[in-house]
């Protein structure tokens, strides 16, 4: 079998050593160089360093064999080193061993007396660099488990999940940060502590069924309220590999949040119910009493009540439309189609949409725009702005009294556009005003009792408003008037 | 004997629920008076005592209703009065105010609960038979049909 590529380094100061030791070599496949000195040796072997076999001799001017053996061994730990020499005596070849050479090969020898050690040495070499390899491999996963565990405590402590971990003999053998912060009694607690010295009997009562043997392992959730939180509460069993219940982990997840915003949806759909269900009531009312007779031969009372009828069902169907719209925005399918435009265009369009109820009131609706205003654009849906408008205006007729006078002015404020509406109507408090926003609230009194609303149009104008980057603000005083004002972001000039 | 008509009073956030029982009640033969808040009701009942309170449930705060009729109850002017309630929120979720039975309605102060609308025929045979119970002799302002 020859060798590939296998570099041997000859050292010797005889030149018939160093060209035998070629000759011998070479056909078997060995790269050889050679080196007449230890200093020379030594060089060669720093500027090439991969040899994995060198034969040194001992005695040799410069730098003799011992020491040159001892620097080699520095440099490679791995590379086999025999000593040839005519000078064969056991104290040498110890003190040779010493510093680290393999083997020894006394001079003369024939080419299997130095084939032979080569190729063990070569052995030697192949098995002690696969035995480093293993050994720095096991090091390294050894490292990994050691950081595996780190990390993965690392983690149990830091999650915001409280985690409690306990035994078959109901003790706790684990529980992070997370529970120690959910439950204070844990912190004060020693490991192995029995599970009852929580004191919190709905989480021990959840760890038992889990740690019952009769069910077999299931896995428990139930809602835990703990000091003001409510917690979602996750136990499962730990299991051996045979599949016996060694323990059980719990995890508290902290679900107030959700929970609030649970009821806040249920209050919600409870006031939605009821605000479609007064004005369906009094129209079957009216209905009711026209049908069942009690009106009949008074024509006009019928007809008084079927137009209030009427205005209910209209209060009706445009909740309905502002429940969508508001419904839409929440959950972010309500479509705004930007556009840049005159804000002053859209707020003479409501103006005239709105005109007729004002008149009917004999109220004075009067419109101004300060200079230069009616030139500035927006970046807005024109829709949307449509029923901020017509919502705040209507509003204004809706509570100001007979004879009035309501002001719409549009004017600039720096990067905004300001529109403002303000009525010398019955104005409100500034407990009202702080829930005019609000979903539902209407301001309820002798003035405003007869008003058809629905108590969610200003929540609907104030939530297009802030999608248009913009804000609403409202200025009030009972009995002397509203004012609500907008600013918009007036859009970047073309071109810039 | 009592020489009054047999008056009314009826008190209802929602101004077309308020103006069909004023009619139904007036059309009836009863002075009928209707305010939109138990605060103006009150004020006015001190001057004038009814025969018979209808109150709604949901005004001003949700409960008011209840706590309105228990003012009635303590106060000996209006303690023998009848109180009719009348809701919308009967049927809703988390809000059933329902009564079960006798005991429920006892528990309520209150002599009747309606769910709106409220039949107008069940709400006349309804005072008709209150009246009837706290006053017997009564036989001035009864119904005009």
């Amino acid at each position: 079998m020859t060798q590939e590529n296998v570099r041997v380094l000859v050292v010797d100061d005889e030149l018939g050593m160093r060209e035998g030791c070629r000759k011998i070599l070479e056909p078997e496949g060995y790269i050889v160089e050679s080196a007449e000195d230890g200093q020379a040796g030594l060089e060669l072997f720093q500027r090439r360093g991969d040899f994995a076999i060198a034969l040194v001799d001992l005695n040799m001017p410069r730098m003799g064999g011992m020491k040159l053996i001892g620097r080699l061994r520095e440099l490679d730990e791995d590379v086999v080193i025999f000593v040839i020499t005519a000078y064969a005596a056991i104290e040498t070849a110890v003190e040779a061993t010493r510093r680290g050479a393999y083997g020894y090969i006394p001079k003369p020898f024939t080419p299997d007396e130095l084939l032979l050690p080569v190729r063990n040495g070569i052995e030697r070499r192949a098995l002690a660099i696969e035995a480093k390899r293993l050994r720095e491999e096991r090091e390294r996963r050894l490292l990994e488990v050691a950081f595996e565990r780190t990390k993965a405590s690392t983690i149990i402590s830091c999650m915001t999940d409280g985690v409690l971990v306990i035994n078959r003999d109901k003790q706790i053998v684990l529980r992070n940060n997370g529970m120690m912060r959910i439950l204070p009694s844990c912190a004060t607690l020693s490991l192995s502590s029995p599970l009852s010295a929580l004191e919190c009997p709905e989480l021990e009562k959840l760890i038992e069924e889990v740690l019952s043997t009769d069910t077999g392992p299931v896995i428990a959730s139930r809602e835990v309220a703990l000091d003001r939180c409510v917690y979602m509460v996750n136990a499962s069993p730990v299991l051996e590999p045979n599949g016996d219940v060694m323990g059980a982990v719990a995890v508290l997840r902290d679900i107030t949040a959700l929970k609030k915003l649970d009821v806040a949806k249920s209050m919600f759909i409870s006031m939605v119910a009821h605000e479609v269900k007064n004005p369906l009531a009094a129209v079957e009312n009216y209905l009711t009493v026209i049908l069942k007779g009690y009106v009949d031969g008074e024509p006009e009372k019928q007809r008084d009540m079927l137009e209030r009828s009427m205005v209910r069902l209209n209060t009706l169907r445009t909740m309905v439309s502002e429940l969508i719209n508001l419904t839409a925005i929440e959950t972010g399918n309500f479509t705004v189609k930007r556009s840049v435009l005159g804000l002053t265009q859209v707020v003479t369009e409501a103006l005239d949409a709105c005109r007729e109820r004002a008149e009917g009131k004999k109220q004075e609706l009067s419109f101004s725009c300060a200079n230069g205003a009616e030139d500035v654009q927006i970046l807005a849906d024109r829709d949307s702005l449509f029923i901020v408008c017509t919502n705040l205006i209507d509003n204004a007729i809706k509570y100001t009294p007979e004879g009035g006078a309501i002001r719409v002015q549009v004017a600039q404020n720096g990067a905004f556009l300001k529109l403002s509406v303000e009525d010398n109507g019955i104005g409100m408090s500034d407990e009202e005003s702080e829930h005019v926003f609000e979903e539902f609230f209407r301001v309820k009194n002798r003035q405003t009792v007869k008003e058809p609303g629905t108590g969610l149009g200003l929540s609907l104008v104030k939530r297009l408003v802030e999608m248009h980057d913009g804000a609403i603000s409202l200025r009030s005083t009972p009995g002397a008037g509203s004012t609500f004002t907008l600013s918009l972001p007036i859009a970047a000039r073309m071109g810039m | 004997m009592n020489a009054h008509p047999t008056r009314i009073v009826a008190i209802d956030d929602d101004v077309d629920a308020l103006e069909c029982i004023g009619y139904v009640l007036r059309n009836a033969g009863y002075e009928t008076h209707c305010f939109a808040t138990a605060t103006e009701a009150l004020a006015a009942m001190a001057q004038t005592p009814p025969d018979v309170v209808i109150t709604d449930l949901m005004m001003e705060t949700l409960d008011s209703g209840f706590g309105f009729a228990r003012r009635l109850r303590e106060d000996e002017r209006f303690a023998k009065v009848p109180i009719i309630v009348v809701t919308a929120a009967a049927s809703q979720r988390g809000f059933d105010f329902t009564p079960r039975d006798e005991h429920d309605l006892a528990a309520m102060k209150v002599d009747a609960v309606f769910a709106k609308p409220v039949a107008p025929d069940e709400l006349l045979a309804t005072i008709r038979r209150l009246l009837g119970a706290a006053r017997p002799d009564t036989t001035s302002g009864g119904p005009a049909r």
